[in-house]
């Protein structure tokens, strides 16, 4: 049996358009490689948009791609991820399934209160599929703590279980505030668990499970993944054997400036000496500037010259960090690090807990207020009408009013 | 109702001549009520008394065993009576109650205790529940609460032999706990008690703060307890294995060289730079460590089975402290884990708690934190007097320094005599179940907040599930009935069952 194991793609993820024109390359490429490998069928974890209702051109260049894998009979299986899931059940992937052009796996029926989810067996291989979806916040905690296991359990042959969600127990510490699930959660003996979600590169065999991987990002999708991963990739499932495919698509190099005691002209030169050893033709540059400058602030440091050097250096794309560097003018400002998500997510929980909301537990909270932000990010169409669209939100806010505590919507 | 009389004695022992039909027990509480204040008594000895002198008192016994003569001598209920001996324990003033330090009036009345005379105890802030208030066996509807995030910091003590209800108490004191917000609670569970796997337990507790870690096939929803190796520290082993002092500085030297892959350094053998150790050392060093963290070697490479792991269990200590940060209560399943191994553990959280409520001193952020306690069963086996001889550890540290960082121990033992005087005296809340042995029991009495050494019978004399709580936060030694704690989870799981809601499987094709 030979199968590729892919994870948050997050296609459409990047603001810069060349940055996002890369992230979709990469699929085009990791699809190119399914095919040449001659795998019997393509799993993606979760994250394949970055958004539920992704535009127009993501969904046009995916479907595209979809078909590809179609014509040399590649089928795809996936599940939603926390990105690409809709807790008003409005999404794009239904739409793409309805097409055909994949399977979403996570199919169950509900049986005394527990949820018994059913296999989506692979035609050509006979490997039997199941698995769960992501959701912000890990709400999907409640779909595992319904999950008739035993069930799962109990059925033969060659078992996959996809999922959208970090391990507790194999989390790397650089994710230590990443809401994790329990391996307790998950059924015990399949073959191969491919996750994702947690954009790190890892597989382990666990006792009592079996294989549990995550292949990380395709591409990497912020800053400090491309600084810490440089590449994406994914695992093909060779008879057994798991290799990871590294997806190249430009090389990464990373300039770390250490600006502590410099003033801005001093911190320029620093920079430029940097830059000027550097080989970045084609490549993706990552300028990050760290510690406190001696005077002046940030903004006296001329990044734009810098950058047109870059640029002339023959630099893809250059993106710079600034959010280590200090200024003696502004010490007070605390910097928050991290992914947008991380930053709300800490955000959310510092302040959650100033206004208690009554028969919700603090977690319940937290998962509710995300949901409704998530709900709220929602934007105007082009084409949409001020009504529509209102109805739209509205709706969408009823769903995670309603869904979140199992009551009507008032 | 009265019951007595107070007539003579002296202030520590006062005598009251009991009424005929009441019924006065060991460690009852009395009121002797004056104008303008009450005074709390509690009963400490139970005397006869007689008009009748010793010598016609056995005359009458021999008369009636010998010869079935039926004599009276004077009304029923003048010639012999019960004395009673109380001591005074608190004057109460309207609201207030301070440490008795007079006399009451000669023949005053005495009564038994009502709820409304106890007004003055009031719902701290930060309530611990411990129960209701007992006087002698009868409980009164009145609730015991002490200032639980004082109680917590400033060390807790639960001596008791074997069946007293040392678990009964512990699990419904941190049920209480797990109502509000200001304490964070670590439990090592040798015997896997706590959380309930197989019946009603923490877990059930409606607010769902108490996590779950267990190296035994956890139920879901819980956490599989793996360490990774890379969060040991030398320091851990400290009072978890004995090492002589050159094998304490070849494991410092590995750290300081190696930095996180120090243990499989040692394991593999790797070299140590600018110092030298005989061959020995470092021998017996990596055998003790391989012992303990169940190691292996496989193809050069340090492996683990068991609860540490070179791959998992990354986050595992940082999770554990941020729930104590969080207010959580943190069960460690150690049933199957060896006594050292089950030290390490707790010394490797305990480590890490202090170390970060220490950084919160310093950043002025340790008033927003709630206080931790480390609940260590079986005490002296970190505390007792034998192991600290052989150098101090983290718990001894917290012993000693932890109030002020706000981390505190609750120390469960049958043995009390085996930790020494300083860090019981430093336990300012004892909460003490029956002591049948009397050694232990004066240790508890010499090192209580209040003065015990009238409470001695009562100690040896206190059945399942009774309790006196001696505390620097409380104004006298309080006799407490403890609540039965199955029925506490019992009813919360059967409120829960009924409150159940709908399920959300939306994400889920249903169809």
């Amino acid at each position: 049996m030979r199968f590729a194991h892919m994870a948050d793609l997050h296609i459409g993820g990047w603001r810069d358009p060349l940055l996002q024109d890369i992230s979709f390359r990469a699929f085009a490429r990791a699809c190119d490689i399914c095919i040449r490998e001659k795998v019997d069928f393509i799993l993606i974890a979760g994250d394949i948009f970055n958004t539920s209702l992704p535009s127009i051109d993501s969904l046009k260049g995916t479907v595209k791609q979809l078909k590809i894998l179609r014509e040399h009979g590649i089928p795809v299986y996936i599940v939603p991820g926390s990105h690409d899931y809709s807790p008003s059940g409005k999404t794009m992937l239904d739409v793409i399934e309805e097409t055909g052009l994949w399977k979403n796996v996570v199919k169950g029926d509900v049986v005394g209160e527990r949820l018994r989810l059913r296999f989506t067996i692979d035609g050509k291989t006979g490997a039997k599929i199941t698995g769960l979806l992501g959701k912000r916040a890990a709400l999907e905690k409640g779909l595992y703590s319904s999950l008739d296991k035993e069930h799962l359990e109990q059925e033969q042959g060659f078992r996959i279980f996809l999922f959208h969600s970090g391990i507790t127990e194999l989390k790397p510490s650089s994710f230590q505030h990443v809401e994790t699930l329990p391996l307790s959660f998950f059924p015990k003996g399949f073959d191969y668990y491919a996750g994702g979600h947690i954009h790190t590169v890892s597989v382990e065999d666990v006792d009592g499970y079996g294989k549990i991987a995550y292949p990380g990002p395709l591409f990497p999708n912020s800053f400090s993944e491309l600084e810490e991963l440089g590449e994406g990739g994914f695992y093909l499932y060779l008879d057994g054997e798991v290799r990871r495919v590294p997806v190249s698509m430009h090389p990464v190099v990373r300039c770390k400036v250490d600006c502590g005691n410099l003033t801005p002209e001093d911190t320029e030169k620093k920079i430029v000496d940097a830059i000027s050893a550097l080989e970045v033709t084609d490549a993706l540059v990552t300028l990050r500037l760290h510690g406190k400058l001696a005077s002046g602030k940030a903004s006296d440091i001329d990044i734009k010259g810098i950058f047109t050097r870059l640029y002339d250096q023959g630099a893809y794309v250059v993106m710079k960090n600034l959010s280590r560097l200090e200024s003696p003018i502004f010490d007070e400002i605390k910097v928050e690090q991290g992914s947008l998500d991380e930053v709300e997510d800490r955000i959310i929980k510092e302040h959650a807990g100033q206004h208690q909301l009554a028969g919700y537990s603090p977690d319940e909270q937290r998962a509710l207020i995300r949901n409704l932000m998530d709900a709220l990010h929602t934007e105007k169409k082009e084409g949409e009408t001020v009504g529509t669209f209102e109805d739209r939100l509205d709706r969408g806010i009823r769903a995670v009013l309603g869904r979140e505590k199992g009551t009507s919507p008032q | 109702m009265i019951v007595g009389q107070i007539i003579g004695g002296e202030f520590s022992a006062l005598i009251v001549r009991k009424k005929a039909e009441a019924d006065i027990e060991l460690g009852e509480l009395l009121i002797c009520e004056q104008e303008d204040r009450k005074i709390l008594l509690t009963v400490f000895d139970l005397q006869f008394g007689s008009q009748i002198s010793q010598q016609n008192l056995e005359l009458i016994a021999g008369m009636r065993l010998e010869q079935q003569a039926d004599i009276d001598i004077m009304d029923r209920n003048l010639r012999n009576y019960d004395l009673v001996l109380v001591k005074p324990l608190i004057e109460i003033k309207g609201k207030k109650a301070s440490i008795s330090k007079s006399l009451p009036p000669f023949f005053s009345s005495v009564r038994t205790i009502e709820k409304d005379d106890l007004s003055f105890l009031e719902r701290p802030k930060n309530p611990l529940a411990i129960g209701k208030l007992r006087s002698g066996s009868k409980v009164l509807d009145v609730d015991i609460y002490l200032e639980g995030d004082k109680v917590f910091a400033h060390h807790i003590l639960i001596p008791a032999t074997t069946g007293k209800g040392k678990s009964n108490l512990t699990s419904s004191m941190l049920w209480s706990v797990l109502d509000s917000d200001y304490a964070g609670i670590l439990i090592l569970d040798p015997h896997d008690e706590y959380y309930g796997r197989h019946g009603p337990g923490l877990k059930d507790h409606p607010s769902k703060k108490a996590v779950y870690y267990t190296p035994n096939n956890p139920p879901p929803g819980e956490k599989t307890l793996k360490i990774n190796v890379r969060s040991l520290r030398p320091g851990h082993f400290n009072g978890v294995m004995s090492l002589s002092d050159p094998q304490r500085q070849a494991l410092a030297n590995y750290h300081r060289q190696y930095g996180k892959e120090w243990v499989s350094a040692i394991l593999l053998e790797k070299p140590l730079e600018h110092v030298r150790f005989f061959e020995e050392t470092l021998q017996v060093i990596k055998r003790k460590v391989m012992a303990l963290l169940d190691a292996d070697i496989t193809n050069d490479e340090a492996t683990f089975k068991g609860i540490f792991s070179s791959t998992a269990g990354e986050t595992t200590i940082a999770e554990i402290c941020d729930g104590l940060e969080g207010a959580k209560t943190v069960i460690i399943d150690t049933s199957t884990c060896a006594g050292a191994l089950e030290l390490l553990i707790g010394s490797m959280v305990a480590s890490e708690i202090f170390q970060r409520y220490k950084r919160h001193k310093l950043t002025g952020r340790l008033s927003m934190k709630p206080v931790v306690s480390v609940v260590l069963e079986e005490a002296p086996r970190v505390l007792g007097k034998d192991v600290l001889e052989k150098g101090s550890n983290i718990y001894s540290t917290i012993a000693r320094e932890g109030r002020k960082f706000k981390i505190g121990l609750t120390a469960i033992t049958q043995l009390p005599s085996l930790i020494p005087r300083q860090i019981l005296a430093n336990m300012n809340t004892k909460l003490i179940l029956g002591l049948e042995m009397a050694p232990e029991r004066q240790a508890i009495i010499e090192s209580a907040s209040q003065d015990l050494t009238t409470e001695n019978k009562a100690i040896a004399s206190l059945d399942t599930g009774e309790c006196i709580v001696s505390s620097n936060f409380g104004k006298f030694a309080i006799p407490v009935s403890i609540p039965f704690f199955r029925d506490i989870a019992q009813a919360a799981r059967a409120k829960r069952r009924e409150q159940t809601m709908a399920k959300d499987f939306s994400g889920v094709d249903l169809t």
